[in-house]
């Protein structure tokens, strides 16, 4: 036995029982998720399967590029210099003008951790109460990610199209999201009373975590429009191709 | 009404307990969720061991569901008669490096042994509390000089070892030709050769 076979032989044994002993956690429910995500687009038989994938990845491209196009109009002038450096909290989410991380080139961001759920369960996986606006109704997909830090509520079929409402402990001093948008798309609105944010137009979204850092998988564009505001308790961001009355009013409803 | 509801379901679970890997690829292929199903529930384990040593992280689940999601639209381009298993792990490889491009930095990717200190049932019968913490000590010594390994010769250890693949099929998981399996899992034991033989403790690479 040379010397090489002899080392070896005794390191990869080592490796194998590094191996066995390894810390893996359990792997949550990958069968109720995948069916649900299969289930959720238009199931064709043929391989022409992922075209639409592309398509929809390509006009989410064009409007990543329209955008920072626009970034970079507003960098460009001494105004929009000076804009860049106003930043600004608003219920857990800290609105900024840079381009910030670029999205990753997936069409598909998700946040850390996220797990397809019932409204029932949620309820029970997070520490906040979740607003249900009974305008909207039942949610068609219910997701809780980060370990209960978010949940949201998925309304795939509303007369407004997609709408996604993201819930979090607003109460808390923690940062959940940050924002890039341009200062001229934000209006200063009222939901209960309170202040809110109106945010005209798609702007980059990511998600920052319990420890400071934004998560760039999760990095994307947003659809539409997005309202921010916030209860004792818990703050929510909606987002969707609705306008200011209809986002208030859906607001107004969350119980 | 019930005895017909009982009827069914147990003939569903002999159909979904029976179907091989490859009957499954050809009924999910026509579109037959049940039959794909029944790959995510039997894959799901080893996909998600794969994504969370090779490096999601706590971010694996997602990996992995995102690997099936993306498989079942490529099914058209599984062979058959060709192993789900390595097939599928390469997509889960490929998603787990695209997370860990788009994370740039490895955090979630501090891997830790189970046991470093607990009774390990084999080697207190080969020697004694005292031999075994020394063996878990070594271990996690191990652990540490993979992880501090270059990229893809760490690669090419975890799937060998850590995942049990033989060198083609890690060949295929990670999209590289046989030979840089082999000689990136040469070099890699090459480096960690100083732990297991004494007197080179000195060399170790920690870069």
């Amino acid at each position: 036995m040379t010397d090489r076979a002899r080392w070896q032989g005794a390191l990869e044994s080592e490796l194998r029982a590094v191996g066995r002993e390894l810390q893996v956690p359990s792997a949550g429910d990958a069968v109720t998720a995948v069916r649900q995500r299969l289930q959720g687009r238009p199931v064709s038989r043929r391989p022409a399967w992922g075209s639409g994938a592309v398509h929809h990845h390509r006009r989410w491209l064009a409007a990543l590029a329209a955008v920072t196009a626009v970034l970079a109009l507003i960098i460009a002038t001494p105004q929009g210099r000076a804009a860049i450096l106003r930043v600004f909290r608003f219920a857990g989410v800290e609105l900024g003008q840079q381009p910030g991380p670029v999205p990753s080139p997936r069409g598909h961001a998700s946040l850390p951790g996220q797990r397809w759920t019932s409204l029932g369960r949620a309820r029970h996986e997070v520490s906040f109460p979740i607003l249900v606006p009974g305008v909207l109704g039942a949610p068609t997909q219910v997701i809780v990610s980060d370990r209960g830090r978010v949940a949201s509520l998925i309304y795939r079929r509303t007369r407004y199209g997609l709408v996604r409402l993201d819930e979090y402990a607003g109460h808390i001093d923690q940062l959940y999201f940050k924002k890039f948008a341009n200062a001229a798309n934000m209006t200063e609105v009222q939901v209960n009373g309170a202040s809110a944010l109106w945010i005209k137009g798609p702007h980059v979204l990511v998600y920052v975590t319990r420890d400071g850092y934004t998560a760039s998988a999760s990095a994307r564009l947003t659809t539409g429009n997005t309202l921010i505001w916030s209860t004792r308790r818990v703050a929510l961001r909606i987002e969707g191709n609705i306008g200011q009355s209809a986002a208030l009013a859906i607001a107004d409803s969350a119980r | 009404m019930a005895a017909r509801g009982v009827v069914r379901v147990r003939v569903f679970g002999r159909v979904r307990s029976a179907i091989d890997d490859t009957e499954a690829v050809t009924r999910a292929r026509g579109g037959d969720l049940d039959a794909y199903a029944v790959l995510v529930a039997r894959y799901t384990a080893r996909a998600h061991r794969a994504a969370f040593v090779l490096g999601a992280g706590e971010e694996a689940d997602d990996v992995v569901q995102e690997a099936f999601v993306k498989a079942f639209r490529h099914l058209s381009r599984f062979r058959a008669g060709e192993p789900f298993g390595p097939w599928l792990l390469r997509i889960v490889t490929n998603e787990t490096r695209n997370l860990t491009r788009s994370r740039r930095r490895r955090t979630a990717l501090a891997l830790r042994l189970a046991r470093l200190g607990a009774a390990d049932p084999a080697g207190e019968a080969a020697g004694g509390p005292d031999i075994e913490l020394v063996a878990a000590e070594q271990r996690a010594r191990l652990l540490d000089a993979v992880q501090a390994l270059p990229e893809a010769e760490r690669q090419a250890l975890v799937c060998r070892y850590f995942l049990d693949l033989s060198e083609a099929e890690t060949a295929q998981v990670l999209g590289w030709p046989l030979g840089s399996v082999k000689s990136r899992t040469s070099r890699g034991l090459t480096r960690l050769r100083a732990l297991v033989v004494p007197g080179q403790q000195a060399q170790v690479c920690r870069d």
